[in-house]
């Protein structure tokens, strides 16, 4: 398996404040890859350089093959992030939303239509389509944010807590359509629900301000902390 | 294609908002129908010609630009603080593409309101017994739109350089200055004093009167007013992109 994205040496600080510490590692492509961590454990970070958001203080990313140093433009185009906050535009409809970032990417009218009805179609949005996003639940605006994220086609998918404040059915909801890219895309995805990386992701990474305490999958991670479950083997590597 | 897909966004979200009807179409035109009823009260030996509609309709129109600049600097404040501009930072777009982005749509409804206004004007001048030349009219419209990119560029400067809650603060204060010193519904020049300086050191009366001009067959300070409109349009208009540019680099440092 080929690596889709290398991290190396990754740092980032904001003043005193050591948000990503000299941050290794590679994900493989075509993986769902789980940056697992708490409050201020540099996950959001990681991806806001990944996706050019926020300069590394040092350090570089290779996402395939391109530098997030001197290669961004490049960057940006292969991939797309689904922001950890509500990112659609609220008086468009889901509908338009979906064709509005497909155009921004450079696909043309027709194609634009056409993809975001495969998107509506993928993520069963039929019911909202022509809804005008601010007036959707959270949980629906969540589906669209992923599907904005996708219709570009990114070779790389970056998803920012995607669950974080939905209900329990909105959040299984939200999983299957992420499992059905498995394989298709590459993903990686923060969160701190142990239970989301572990139904989601085949490697997870787990942080602890700004440091990568541990990386793996979940096999592995459990035969290094002699626990069984993710949530156990996390305390286990956070304290140490 | 990026610039006119992002202003095709950005003329739906203004264009679905009903406050843009209420504030951009609706008010200038209930102040034209008030201030041409106020015209008709005042006698005419008092000689006060600032209410004639050849004069209010061209002020109004102008007026009615400064709600567009609220409308433009509540709108990039708002996206600023949205994640879906932070979605957008992360996409192929450049700095300009939002400028022109946010500019196009609201060149085209600006264009739009002054026409509505002009036609509303047309309206109430044949109800007084005055009927407007269509081609000066024409012109008017025209002296209008370096303001009109003046007011565009103020409400991205706005709404790039300060917060959600700040931009429609600083432009209420830019309306409330060109209500006072535009010269739209005050004779400036009968003033004179401190007012007058300070209403011909700004741009709003230039613009006003420029926009007079045609209508009134009075091209005698055409070039002053022409000089000030455009120049601090450029300044403003150079000074929105600077500032839009230079803030969306420190979002993503």
């Amino acid at each position: 398996m080929s690596a889709a994205i290398e991290i190396i040496n990754l740092r980032k600080e904001f003043g005193s404040k050591t948000a990503v510490n000299d941050l290794n590692l590679t994900v493989n492509e075509g993986e769902i890859f789980a940056f697992l961590g708490v409050n201020g454990a540099g996950k959001t970070t990681t991806i806001r350089m990944l996706t050019g958001l926020t300069k590394p203080t040092s350090g570089d990313a290779k996402v395939l093959g391109y530098s997030i140093l001197t290669q961004l433009d490049e960057v940006k185009k292969i991939g797309n992030l689904s922001p950890q906050e509500t990112s659609v535009a609220p008086n468009l409809t889901v509908k338009e939303n979906l064709e509005f970032i497909a155009g921004i990417y450079g696909f043309s009218k027709e194609i634009s239509k056409e993809k975001a009805n495969e998107m509506i179609e993928l993520f069963g949005l039929e019911e909202v389509e022509n809804s005008k996003a601010k007036t959707l639940s959270g949980g629906w605006q969540r589906k669209v944010s992923i599907a904005m994220a996708l219709i570009t086609e990114p070779k790389v998918l970056y998803l920012d807590e995607p669950t974080l404040g939905l209900d329990v059915l909105a959040r299984r909801e939200l999983w299957k359509a992420i499992r059905l890219l498995k394989g298709k895309v590459t993903i990686i995805l923060t969160t701190h629900y142990m239970e989301e990386a572990q139904e989601l992701s085949d490697n997870i990474a787990i942080m602890v301000k700004g440091n990568l305490m541990a990386t793996g999958t979940l096999s592995e991670l459990r035969a290094k902390t002699g626990k069984e479950n993710l949530e156990d083997i996390f305390i286990s590597i956070v304290e140490g | 294609m990026k610039s006119s897909v992002f202003a095709g966004r950005v003329s739906k979200e203004v264009t679905r908002d009903p406050l843009s009807y209420i504030f951009c179409l609706g008010f200038p035109i209930i102040m034209l129908a008030i201030m041409s009823l106020i015209d008709s009260s005042i006698p005419a030996q008092a000689n006060m010609t600032v209410f004639h509609i050849y004069n209010l309709a061209p002020g109004m129109a102008y007026f009615g630009l400064t709600f567009l600049m609220l409308f433009t600097g509540m709108l990039v404040s708002k996206d600023r603080s949205t994640a879906l501009l932070l979605r957008l930072y992360a996409s192929p777009m450049k700095a300009i593409n939002y400028v022109i982005g946010y500019t196009l749509p609201m060149i085209i409804l600006g264009c739009a309101q002054i026409l509505i206004c002009f036609g509303a004007a047309f309206v109430v001048g044949l109800c007084q017994g005055y009927t407007f030349d269509i081609v000066k009219m024409l012109i008017s419209f025209l002296m209008l739109i370096p303001s009109l990119l003046m007011f565009i560029g103020v409400g991205i400067l706005f709404g790039s350089a300060v917060g959600e809650k700040a931009a429609p603060g600083l432009c209420s204060i830019i309306i409330s200055a060109v209500g006072m010193v535009g010269g739209i519904w005050m004779d400036i020049d009968g003033l004179g004093g401190v007012i007058k300086d300070v209403a011909q050191a700004l741009p709003f009366y230039h613009g006003v009167q420029l926009a007079r001009l045609p209508l009134t067959n009075n091209y005698d300070s055409f070039g002053v007013h022409m000089l000030w409109t455009v120049g601090f349009g450029i300044i403003f208009y150079v000074l929105a992109v600077v500032i839009f540019t230079s803030k969306m680099k420190k979002d993503t440092k």
